[in-house]
C-alpha cells in the first residue's frame, strides 16, 4: 500500500511541477496581456532541442543546456513581441484576441516544422539529465524526477519573486490589473510586454528541457504539456498564478492516481470531464472573478 | 514649430480628438498659467474626459498642438508624457484592483528609483489622507468609494508633478465626501501646482478656479471668471439643466 501511495505521490508530483511551469508562462501572458499564446507549446520543444543541440550535438556541459534552453525561450519571446504583438497591439482589444490567436497559431506551427526539418521527426534522448536513482529505503527516486521538481520550485519562487519585490515586477502586475492607468504612471506598456513574453518564453524553454528530460525530444513534444497548461489555466480562472500552480499540482496528482487505478489511458478523459464540471459549477474558473470586458 | 511665449505650464491650440472615426473635440484651446487653477465644466459626455485623455496622451489627437512647458506632445505616448511631470488623475480612478493601498501608491512612484524622494512623498500623501495610512495593507477593490478616490489622486500625487489634470473628482461620492476631496484639491493648489480640473457642477468648484470654460459638444462655447459662470443663469440652464 505504502509503495502505492509513493509512487502516485512521486508521479503526480513531477508531472505537477511541469504542468506548473508550463502553465505558469501560459497564465502569465494570458493575464497580463489576454493574449492566449498558441505557440507556447512550440517554444517549450524549442527548449528541449536547444538543449539537446549544445550540449548532445556541441558537448557542452549539461548546466549550459538549461541556459541555452532558457535563452531559446526568451529569444521567440521576444520575436513574437516584434514580429506579431507589437503591429497588433493598436488594433481594438477584440480583433487583437483574435488576431494574436491565429498568428501564434501560425509561429507554433513554423517553429515546429523548423524543428522537424532541423532535427528530423524521430524521437531522441534528452542529454541534460541526472541519471541514476536515490534510494530510500525500499523505494527508488530517479535522481531527475528530483532535478524536476527542484528546478519548477526555484522558477515558482523567483517568479513570485519578481512580480511581487521588483520594480519591473509590479510594473507587469499594474498594467495587468488597468494597463490606461499604468501607461498613465509612466509604465511603457510596451516594454512591460517584451519583458512578459520573454520571461514566459523563458519559463517555457526551461520547461521544455525537463519534460524532455523524462520522456523524449520529439517535435510535437511541447503539444501535450501546452494542452495540460490550457487546461490548468481554464481551471484556476484567467490569470491567476497561484491558483494555476495549485490546479496543475491537483491535476497532476488527480491523473496519476486514476492512471493508476482505472488504467493510463483514463488520465485525459477523466481531466476533460472534471474541467466541465468546474466550468459549469464555476464559469470563471475556480479562483478566478467575474471579468468585466470593455468593447 | 516652437512653443508661444507665455508664463503657461499648459498650453493647447486648436486640439481635435477622438476615437475611431468619431471627433469628440473639436478646435479646443485654453492656457493653464503656473499655479492656477483651471477648470472646465459641462455636461456629461461632450468632451470633458476626452479633454484630459488627450492631454495625457490616452486618446489620439487628431489636430492643433498641445504644449506642457517648452515642449509639444504631439505623438508623444502616454507614458513619455507622464515623464515630463503630467499627472493624470483620471475618472473611476483607475486603481490597481488587486494591490495595496501602499503599492497602489508606490506604482504612482515608478518613474522615481530615488528612495528617500519616494518616502518623502508618501509622508505627504498620508499627511493629506491620514485615513490612508491606517488602509495601507488594504487591497485597493476592499476600500469604499471615497477611499478609492483618495488612492486614486493620492497615487497621481505621488508621481511627484507640479501639473494635475483632475477628472471629475467628486463623481459618485457622498457630499460629506465631496468636501474631504476638495478641502484636500484647495490644499494642493495652495501648495502651489498647477491644476485642470474637470467637473459637471459648477457651483462646487467656482471658489477655487481662477477660470472656468465651459465645453459642449465637444467645443469650448464661454469662458470666463467662475462667478462669471454662476452669473449667467441662461448659460447654466442651457448647457447645465438649472
Amino acid at each position: 500500500m505504502m509503495d502505492i501511495f509513493f509512487s502516485i505521490a512521486l508521479s503526480g508530483l513531477t508531472s505537477g511541477a511541469m504542468y506548473a511551469l508550463a502553465t505558469l508562462g501560459l497564465s502569465l501572458v494570458w493575464g497580463s496581456m489576454g493574449m492566449l499564446n498558441m505557440a507556447h507549446g512550440a517554444m517549450l520543444t524549442l527548449g528541449g532541442y536547444a538543449a539537446f543541440a549544445v550540449v548532445g550535438q556541441m558537448g557542452l556541459p549539461g548546466p549550459i543546456g538549461f541556459v541555452a534552453a532558457l535563452g531559446a525561450g526568451a529569444l521567440v519571446g521576444a520575436v513574437l513581441y516584434v514580429f506579431v504583438v507589437k503591429p497588433l497591439l493598436h488594433t481594438h482589444v477584440a480583433s487583437f484576441e483574435t488576431a494574436v490567436l491565429m498568428a501564434t497559431v501560425g509561429l507554433g506551427t513554423a517553429l515546429e516544422n523548423s524543428i522537424l526539418l532541423s532535427f528530423g521527426g524521430q524521437p531522441l534522448s534528452q542529454p541534460v539529465k541526472w541519471e541514476g536513482m536515490l534510494q530510500m529505503g525500499e523505494q527508488g527516486v530517479p535522481h531527475q524526477s528530483m532535478v524536476v521538481i527542484v528546478v519548477a520550485l526555484i522558477l515558482m519562487g523567483v517568479t513570485a519573486y519578481v512580480l511581487k519585490h521588483t520594480r519591473a515586477g509590479r510594473a507587469i502586475r499594474a498594467t495587468t490589473q488597468n494597463r490606461d492607468a499604468a501607461q498613465l504612471l509612466g509604465i511603457p506598456v510596451g516594454r512591460v510586454y517584451l519583458q512578459v513574453l520573454m520571461f514566459s518564453g523563458a519559463l517555457a524553454g526551461v520547461c521544455g528541457c525537463l519534460v524532455s528530460s523524462i520522456t523524449q525530444l520529439s517535435p510535437t513534444l511541447g503539444a501535450d504539456p501546452m494542452l495540460k497548461a490550457f487546461i490548468m489555466c481554464v481551471v484556476a480562472g484567467l490569470g491567476n498564478l497561484p491558483g494555476a500552480v495549485l490546479a496543475a499540482f491537483a491535476l497532476a496528482f488527480i491523473e496519476a492516481m486514476v492512471q493508476y487505478v482505472f488504467g493510463g489511458r483514463w488520465g485525459f478523459p477523466v481531466l476533460l470531464t472534471l474541467v466541465i464540471l468546474v466550468l459549469i459549477w464555476r464559469p470563471t474558473g475556480l479562483f478566478g472573478r467575474a471579468q468585466v470586458r470593455r468593447l | 514649430m516652437s512653443p508661444p511665449k507665455h508664463d503657461a505650464v499648459l498650453v493647447l491650440e486648436g486640439v481635435t480628438a477622438g476615437y475611431g472615426g468619431l471627433t469628440i473635440l473639436r478646435d479646443v484651446s485654453l492656457r493653464l498659467p503656473a499655479g492656477h487653477m483651471v477648470t472646465v465644466v459641462g455636461p456629461n459626455g461632450h468632451g470633458k474626459s476626452t479633454l484630459l485623455k488627450t492631454i495625457s496622451g490616452l486618446t489620439q489627437q487628431s489636430g492643433g498642438r498641445i504644449w506642457v512647458g517648452e515642449r509639444d506632445l504631439t505623438g508623444m505616448p502616454a507614458h513619455a508624457i507622464a515623464g515630463l511631470g503630467v499627472a493624470h488623475i483620471p475618472q473611476g480612478d483607475l486603481l490597481f484592483p488587486e494591490m495595496t493601498v501602499e503599492e497602489n501608491l508606490l506604482m504612482g512612484a515608478y518613474l522615481t528609483t530615488e528612495q528617500a524622494q519616494i518616502e518623502q512623498r508618501f509622508e505627504e500623501v498620508y499627511r493629506l489622507f491620514p485615513k490612508l495610512a491606517s488602509r495601507r495593507v488594504q487591497t485597493a477593490s476592499t476600500l469604499s468609494g471615497g477611499e478609492r478616490r483618495m488612492v486614486g489622486i493620492a497615487r497621481g500625487l505621488m508621481m511627484g508633478t507640479q501639473l494635475l489634470l483632475i477628472d471629475e473628482p467628486s463623481l459618485g461620492l457622498a457630499p460629506l465626501v465631496i468636501d474631504q476631496i476638495y478641502e484636500a484639491i484647495g490644499a494642493l493648489k495652495a501648495s502651489g501646482r498647477s491644476i485642470l480640473l474637470v467637473e459637471e457642477n459648477p457651483a462646487r468648484v467656482a471658489e477655487l478656479s481662477d477660470e472656468m470654460h465651459l465645453l459642449d459638444d465637444g467645443h469650448i462655447v464661454w469662458s470666463g471668471l467662475p462667478d462669471e459662470l454662476l452669473k449667467r443663469d441662461e448659460l447654466l440652464a442651457t448647457y447645465l439643466g438649472g
